[in-house]
């Protein structure tokens, strides 16, 4: 047997056969148009380019004004390549003298432009072909209408193995048959590491020996322990058996029972879900959850490498809605950090860069108006299929909410104007996680029907460190404890609901903490569901009050995460 | 009709950057523009065309425009291709 060491980026353990993902390798639909559909059929394309451009030209637009001249000019390259008249031209002729469909017409033409590119001698040259690859499927997105045109080949579930995988790529696998991942590059952070955690798929990176692993049939994706097994006995296969059944088990039962909603002694306690995707709400049952704490909507934008305009964010939104039934989903508007900006356009990261810039959340939306306008639109016009609230990220002054709730109202007598239906009494609410937005929290709470707890950013803001580095932990620092208790008394003043929806919420030991200090509410992923559920039924929330002075009058870290470690051995297990 | 020798100074040849700024350029202009280099012949106006080509630094490529605004299309490219695109 043989074994290859990684790092682990999304947890689990398969076994399963190889399929080794290319970039940009699609399955062409191929088959010949009769001439009277000719017109429509080239009509299509050109509906399709234009829809390109028109995404491109926002991303553009908001990479050259928020991030930098060098890298729109990248975008701008994209821009004139997807309508290059030449290429039409070559599409059409080739259409009108093979008859051929466009999707197939196109495939051929830009694969001619992709020989060139590596028939040329300079590397510089050839790189360029990701460039082409990039184009020609945002193209192939906007002519398909069934999604499965993009994806790849899989015919069994299998462990895919690839270079790299973009976001994009991810979401373009059938996740059904993915059973884990295998790549050369990929971080932690990655945004397809969080949709390979969001859908529970094992997931390790820094292998080297990419092609290696492609020789063999079957293997072993151990990512609990960080290492791919090659050359398998019998057992080998045998000794790992039981803990693989676990996992499938886990994997499928989301969560096999309805939340808890109080805890041991009874207290009221609400468990809402974190979810970032359409397909991960899908896969929920709502009978055995309370609702969506947190919609990531940025996470469309990943998806797509580019915002999707109004109607397509209004279908995602009303299916969540509906998949809900009357359950309430908290649509947090977008989170645009510069790491999500980049992320979402594929682009190569700096990995230097600072999470928190001086824009990101609702500030960058109000600097971009027409992005706002068109998502709380979307979201407005979602609400008339179900309980729908609304939460603004990184809420620095409370003027970002007067001018939001400014927006809202005007959009409602657009709709109303138009005749569309929307929710009544749509609840507005306010992310705390800066630290300038902590001394204004009594004026906020005017202006708004709730708050939500970023533990994540509150720690980077109060505590300056990097996401990157030693983020593991920094949450059971004092300082965390008094801001959140500063926060639910604000909220308690005001008489409205509190929640968290940060990592912190699913960590064992925090939980007990933010329990302690008066927190009934969070929201956590979909993998943390059925762990968090178990705790707060054990929990005794007059026991782990008599934690609450301790925890506030800490100096460090440590001490509290020992008491709290200790709290939860003794009262818990 | 204008032709005309240009000189690519730029350290990576006629690559993404560049090739964008001569087709937003070229694109502004009236007239047919063609350019060739190694003895093929592309349209000004694409950026495929153009980075199929592949031009190395320091290459000499010929440009040729027919119509209205022809010299001056020719004129304005050979400005940017000295000022290496306004990028180095």
């Amino acid at each position: 047997m043989k074994t290859i060491k990684g790092v682990k980026i999304s947890s689990g353990v398969v076994s399963g056969p190889v399929f080794y993902f290319e970039r940009g390798k699609f399955t062409v639909p191929k088959h010949f148009i009769r001439e009277e559909d000719f017109d429509s059929e080239f009509e299509r394309f050109n509906t399709a380019i234009r829809k390109s451009k028109d995404e491109l030209t926002q991303v553009r637009d908001l990479v050259h004004n928020h991030l930098d001249e060098d890298h729109a000019r990248i975008i701008e390259a994209q821009l004139l390549a997807v309508q290059d008249e030449e290429m039409i031209t070559a599409v059409r002729e080739l259409m009108i003298r093979e008859k051929r469909n466009v999707i197939w017409a196109y495939f051929e033409v830009m694969d001619d432009y992709e020989k060139l590119l590596l028939k040329t001698l300079s590397q510089f040259f050839k790189e360029r072909t990701a460039d082409l690859k990039d184009i020609k499927k945002r193209v192939i997105y906007h002519l398909s209408h069934e999604k499965d045109i993009i994806q790849p080949e899989i015919l069994k579930p299998s462990i895919i193995v690839a270079e790299k995988m973009s976001p994009g790529d991810l979401m373009h696998i059938d996740h059904n048959l993915t059973l884990g991942i295998i790549t050369r590059y990929g971080g932690v952070d990655s945004h397809a590491g969080i949709l390979a955690r969001a859908f529970r798929v094992p997931y390790i990176s820094n292998i080297n020996m990419i092609q290696e692993i492609v020789s063999y049939s079957e293997i072993i994706l151990d990512a609990d322990n960080e290492m791919v097994l090659l050359d398998i006995t019998d057992d080998i296969k045998a000794s790992y058996e039981s803990r693989i059944q676990d996992f499938r088990r886990h994997r499928d039962n989301i969560i096999s029972d309805k939340v808890a909603n109080s805890t041991k002694d009874g207290v009221p306690y609400h468990i809402y879900l974190n979810a970032g995707f359409v397909d991960e709400v899908r896969a929920m049952d709502p009978a055995l959850i309370q609702g969506i704490g947190l919609f990531r909507t940025e996470f469309l934008c990943i998806e797509r490498n580019s915002i999707p305009d109004e109607s397509e964010q209004f279908h995602a939104y009303k299916a969540v809605l509906e998949k809900m039934n009357d359950l309430p989903v908290v649509f947090r508007v977008y989170d645009f950090g510069r790491d999500k900006l980049l992320a979402m356009l594929d682009l190569e990261i700096l990995q230097e860069d600072h999470v928190f810039d001086e824009w990101g959340g609702i500030g960058f939306l109000l600097d971009n108006p027409e992005i706002l306008k068109a998502q709380l639109r979307a979201i407005l016009r979602a609400s008339a299929y179900g309980n729908t609230r609304i939460m603004l990220p990184l809420v620095m002054f409370v003027d970002e909410v007067v001018r939001t709730k400014e927006i809202l109202e005007t959009i409602k007598s657009e709709l109303k104007r138009e005749g569309l239906a929307f929710g009544e009494n749509i609840e507005l609410g306010a992310m705390i996680e800066t630290s300038s937005v902590l001394e204004e929290l009594d004026e906020l709470a005017k202006h708004v029907d709730f708050f939500s707890i970023g533990t994540n950013d509150l720690a980077l803001f109060l505590l300056g460190s990097g996401r990157t580095t030693g983020l593991t932990k920094n949450y059971y620092h004092p300082k965390i404890f008094r801001a959140i208790d500063k926060i639910i008394k604000a909220s308690n003043k005001a008489g409205i609901p509190v929640d968290v929806c940060g990592e912190m919420a699913s960590d064992p030991y925090a939980l007990i903490g933010l329990t302690a200090i008066g927190i009934r509410s969070i929201s956590v992923s979909s993998g943390a569901l059925a762990a968090v559920s178990d705790e707060v039924s054990k929990i005794d929330v007059q026991q782990c009050s008599l934690l609450v002075d301790s925890i506030l009058s800490a100096d460090d870290a440590f001490t509290i995460y020992s008491q709290l470690k200790k709290f939860y051995h003794e009262q818990l297990e | 009709m204008v032709r005309k020798e240009i000189k690519i100074l730029n350290k990576h040849g006629l690559h993404t950057r560049p090739a964008t700024a001569l087709v937003t350029l070229i694109s502004k202009f009236k007239s047919d523009v063609f350019l060739e280099y190694n003895g093929v012949r592309v349209n000004a106006k694409s950026i495929l065309g153009l980075l199929v080509l592949a031009v190395e630094p320091g290459a000499i490529l010929i440009v040729e425009a027919n119509g209205i605004d022809e010299q001056e299309a020719v004129d304005n490219l050979d400005r940017l291709a000295q000022q290496k695109f306004n990028l180095e």
